[in-house]
């Protein structure tokens, strides 16, 4: 069973309950795809298989009851859930440090930071 | 160790300061940062923020930057700003248990059928908290670092055994001449024995009263079953007599949202302004003791409790409107997390949860508790968060006991699946008790859980009305 309007919906086959995958880890980090799965997974389960190079497949397998329409709606919010995931990854990257000396500095007496 | 200020800004015009945001609507996110502060903007500008590409011009960018979420070369003094509002949020973690509840007795004489605290029947004596319980029990009270100590007596239905309540206000009293705390005392009470001695006692020693009000008179009786079907009669004459004896704000009221009540929320809200109460508490059944019984009482989901709560708040924004003052509590503690500087000391939403460093609970029986609903799970026989007994352990022990410290550590959100990068975790918490019912976990899989479900749903109506909503705004501003 293939997507009705491959036009307007992502390329992703919904077979035997199931959506396969392949994301390419050099767009999105492997953090936000955990994350992003274990945000989903009242939804469905997302088996993140092992990585080959910069790729790693992702099976999202679906509750029975579920449609194809609701399935791939799913997948296609997953892949939005992924790009805010990456943007986190971004921030924490970015900001890390940040958080911890400012921590420090509120349960500290000690200025940490040299005024000069 | 110490760097040199330089150091810590960036060559791309800006700095991020740590943030959180998460989806608020169809077009928009929000962004908040841990001192509570928050921006809402459409997905758009959040990546071009995120990416050091929005313009200084922009009225984001001018809102971020005066709420901590950035940092340029005239930020002079922002670190030590977002420390020191940080340091305060916190500070009330040092001053710990400020909330003591006394359990006098499981006696109760309604036979309610969300009832969480499995009751017992009136004569049955051996469900009274001994003397000696509660004398141990204060010693406990007055270990504790808080300047602040409230002493909620509850049941059953504690005035089924006022000597005993009669006794800790005394003793209390007593003890504090040498303490010096700033004591307060409630009675968390149905007010069917509330005689001209329980009055006159409440007057001499200050004590509040805090009833159950389910709404108009057919749905109270029917939630709240007493010999003689009139309980609502019987609970507006005793709130009508404790007006006059003890002054009107000394009593407030709560109410249970059950199957029931779902499709009447203005006819219960509309009660509570009938009977002149200025405040209201749109709480849904928790998941403990009776309430859970197959045939006691029927669940609802956490979706049907959202839309009662959004209509509910609907209402008593137009009674406000109409100028009555009438405040919603849930949304005023959460308007205090957002807007104050300390937040809300709402034991509930804590982080880390407001196990025993937010309450403690001295069962009848001496079986000390880390919160009300803890006690309310061992009666279904899950013990996860009993601490000890007042017999058998010492302050010391019970406050270092692996069980709650282990509690507590697990519970802090900022390192929680999921909740560590929530925007809505400042103005959120943990609630472990619930998750340990509902998921046989303390922690809980916040993908499957209704608390976390129910907060985002109330949290992203709450900022949709402050950001869209001028009038409501204006409301909503004097609730903080």
């Amino acid at each position: 069973m293939t997507t009705k309007d491959t036009q307007t919906q992502p390329p992703f086959i919904f077979r035997d309950g199931a959506v396969q995958a392949v994301l390419d880890l050099r767009v999105y980090r492997l953090a936000a795809i955990q994350k992003s799965a274990y945000r989903f997974a009242e939804r469905c389960t997302a088996v993140l298989g092992s990585p080959d190079a910069d790729r790693i497949p992702v099976r999202f397998a679906f509750p029975p009851a579920i449609t194809e329409q609701d399935a791939l709606e799913t997948v296609r919010l997953f892949f939005q859930e992924l790009l805010d995931q990456e943007l986190r990854e971004q921030v924490g990257d970015e900001t890390r440090a940040l958080r911890a000396l400012i921590v420090a500095q509120a349960f500290s007496r000690t200025d940490l930071i040299r005024q000069d | 160790m110490f760097h040199d200020r330089a150091r810590y800004q960036s060559s791309r015009g800006y700095q991020l300061a740590p943030l959180r945001f998460s989806r608020l609507d169809d077009a928009r996110y929000i962004a908040t940062n841990d001192v509570g502060e928050y921006v809402v903007m459409p997905r758009e500008e959040l990546v071009e923020f995120i990416s050091h590409s929005l313009p200084a011009n922009r009225p984001t960018y001018k809102a971020l930057k005066s709420r901590h979420f950035l940092f340029d070369e005239h930020s002079r003094v922002a670190l030590e700003l977002l420390a020191l509002k940080y340091r305060t949020r916190a500070e009330q973690l040092a001053n710990f248990t400020g909330l003591h509840i006394f359990v006098v007795t499981l006696r109760c004489d309604h036979s309610c059928a969300y009832c969480q605290v499995s009751r017992q029947a009136e004569g049955r004596l051996e469900f009274d908290m001994s003397q000696e319980h509660a004398d141990r029990a204060l010693d406990f009270m007055f270990r504790g670092p808080s300047p602040t100590l409230k002493v909620e007596f509850q049941g059953g239905e504690p005035l089924l055994h006022f000597e005993r309540i009669r006794y800790i206000v005394e003793r209390a009293k007593a003890l504090n001449q040498v303490h010096g705390r700033d004591l307060q005392f409630v009675i968390a009470s149905n007010l069917s024995r509330l005689t001209t001695e329980v009055l006159d006692f409440c007057r001499e020693h200050g004590v509040l009263l805090s009833t159950s009000l389910d709404g108009p008179e057919d749905l109270h009786n029917a939630q709240r079953p007493v010999r003689g079907g009139d309980s609502h009669q019987r609970t507006l004459d005793a709130i009508r007599r404790a007006r006059q004896a003890l002054g009107p704000d000394a009593i407030s009221a709560l109410m249970t949202t059950t199957q029931a009540s779902l499709g009447r929320v203005e006819d219960i809200i509309d009660e509570y302004v009938r009977q002149g109460f200025h405040s209201i508490f749109l709480r849904n059944l928790s998941p403990y003791g009776f309430a859970v019984r197959p045939r006691a009482s029927r669940p609802y989901d956490v979706e049907a409790w959202v839309e009662f709560y959004k209509r509910g708040l609907a209402h008593i924004l137009r009674i406000n409107e109409q100028g009555y003052p009438l405040q919603e509590e849930f949304t005023a503690i959460l308007m205090q997390k957002i807007f104050s500087p300390r937040g809300s000391n709402y034991v509930d939403l804590q982080s880390p949860a407001g196990l025993g460093i937010g309450a403690l609970v001295y069962n009848y029986d001496g079986a000390v508790y880390a919160s009300d609903e803890g006690r309310m799970l061992a009666e279904m026989g899950d013990f996860s968060f009993r601490l000890g007994h007042l017999s058998r352990d010492s302050y010391e022990s019970i406050m270092t006991s692996e069980t709650l410290l282990a509690h507590l550590s697990d519970t802090m959100p900022e390192g929680v699946p999921m909740c560590s990068d929530c925007a809505f975790l400042p103005c959120c918490g943990a609630d472990p008790v619930f998750h340990q019912a509902t998921l046989k976990d303390a922690v809980g899989h916040k993908a499957f859980s209704a608390f976390c479900k129910k907060q985002m749903s109330v949290l992203r109506h709450l900022i949709g009305l402050l950001e869209d909503d001028a009038r409501a705004r204006d409301i909503l501003m004097g609730w903080r």
